[in-house]
């Protein structure tokens, strides 16, 4: 149970281990390293859904260990979220959005690991796709003069107005950590750095929130998010990273 | 080992902003707003502008018979029973596809507060459209198909309208000219 412990440890401590990591592999052991297909789910968004009634979301993710340092690396996930803009306690408008989207593309892991440990620190990249709705419940008329209705902005529609066939493309930069808590076991956390690329709005409704993407700001393209991942690895096959005939030593990485 | 050292705190701090940008509100509204309809007034000879003389401008509800007063409304940009300025704003009704209103030129009360100025009603008819402006602005109003109506008599102080743009949109041009 203790080294369950010791592993939960790292999760918590990452900074403190850092100090400890100088060690470079000047023997000659064989490392093998396990290859195969790691999945899982975001957690943030699975505990957003149930707390939160305006919003429901899932995003799965998972990676392929291509090298020693890299991973093929995707997300694939469907969100839907309700948001009312009022200005001073007034109801400007009420719209959900909602929609699928998918991230591709690679992590690189920047980590060192101690003999046995199988952690990552990773920074990488993503092409991004969303293909989404904004359905607009209502909307009251914006009028700062207020000379013919003084208590409350003017009602202009309470009819749903569906704005569909949206979506959008962005890159992302990635950056994160995953540890190895129980064997085959990890948690993760990320966060992202969206760039829009595209961005296919309606004529009479912006897009102010992209699934996957998240909140659109007014005259900029970035655009943040995170994810806290539980996952599983499936080891497929093992390679050997370095061998010299004199030594049939093996560990495993 | 040595880059993980210096990628660290960038990690943690780009953590950090990523937490906190999620929770903040973009929601001042700049943008845009509803217009108002902007009325120049003119001299019906030499169509240069020309100012009314004790302007008072009421806002006349068809379906209650109420009586609104824009006086002494300095966001309409000018003051009640005073001289007017070459041109003035009056809002629109966004409820609604007509605004009308009674244009007093020479406005004063008798001893017994009757009004004893020339009195004309106008009535401005249009198609009213919503257009989005921003994620704080919302939807704000746009007029289209701007006209007027109005029973002319000998009498009248007003000789004359032009519409000059059917369409508002903002409040920065004049839409429509008087001429006495």
């Amino acid at each position: 149970m203790s080294r369950y412990f010791i592993r939960l440890a790292f999760v918590l401590m990452t900074a403190a281990v850092f100090g400890q990591g100088e060690k470079t592999e000047k023997d000659t052991i064989t490392r093998k390293y396990a290859y195969g297909l790691r999945v899982g789910a975001d957690l943030s968004r699975i505990v957003l859904s149930s707390l939160n009634d305006n919003y429901t979301g899932l995003e799965l993710v998972g990676d392929f260990r291509l090298s020693e340092k890299w991973w093929l690396a995707v997300e694939l996930g469907n969100e839907e979220r309700t948001q009312e803009e009022t200005l001073e306690e007034s109801l400007l408008y009420e719209y959900t959005a909602s929609g699928s989207y998918i991230k591709l593309g690679g992590d690189y892991n920047t980590y060192t690991n101690w003999f046995g440990m199988r952690n990552q620190i990773h920074i990488g990249g993503r092409y991004a796709f969303s293909t989404f709705s904004q359905d607009l419940a209502n909307f009251r008329f914006f009028d700062s003069n207020r000379f013919f209705s003084p208590n409350d902005f003017i009602l202009g529609s309470d009819e749903l107005q569906e704005f569909d066939g949206l979506n959008a493309s962005w890159l992302e930069f990635v950056i994160g950590m995953k540890a190895e808590i129980f064997r085959n076991i990890y948690v993760g956390i990320t966060a992202r750095l969206g760039h829009l690329v595209s961005n296919k709005e309606s004529d009479n409704f912006k897009n102010l929130w992209i699934p996957g993407f998240n909140k659109v700001t007014e005259g900029a393209k970035w655009g943040v998010g995170y994810n806290y991942t539980l996952s599983y690895f499936l080891p497929l096959f093992k390679k050997v990273k370095k061998q010299k005939p004199e030594e049939q030593q093996s560990n495993e990485e | 080992m040595v880059l993980m050292k210096r990628l660290f705190p960038v990690l943690l701090i780009f953590m950090v902003i990523v937490h906190f940008s999620s929770c903040e509100k973009d929601d001042i509204c700049v943008e845009g707003d509803t217009p108002l309809l902007v009325i120049g007034f003119y001299d019906v000879t030499d169509t240069t502008f020309k100012s009314v003389s004790n302007l008072r401008i009421r806002a006349l509800d068809l379906d209650s018979d109420s009586i609104l007063g824009l006086e002494g409304s300095e966001e309409f940009g000018f003051t009640d029973r005073a001289n007017s300025p070459d041109s003035i704003t009056v809002p629109l009704r966004i409820a609604g596809t007509s605004t009308e209103f009674a244009f007093i030129s020479g406005s004063a009360d008798d001893d017994d507060g009757n009004e004893t100025g020339n009195t004309d009603i106008l009535t401005f008819n249009y198609v009213v459209n919503e257009q989005f402006i921003s994620r704080a602005c919302g939807f704000v109003a746009n007029f289209n198909e701007l006209d007027t109506v109005r029973q002319v008599s000998p009498e009248d102080w007003i000789k004359g309208i032009t519409i000059l743009d059917t369409t508002i949109t903002n409040s920065n041009q004049i839409h429509v000219q008087i001429f006495h």
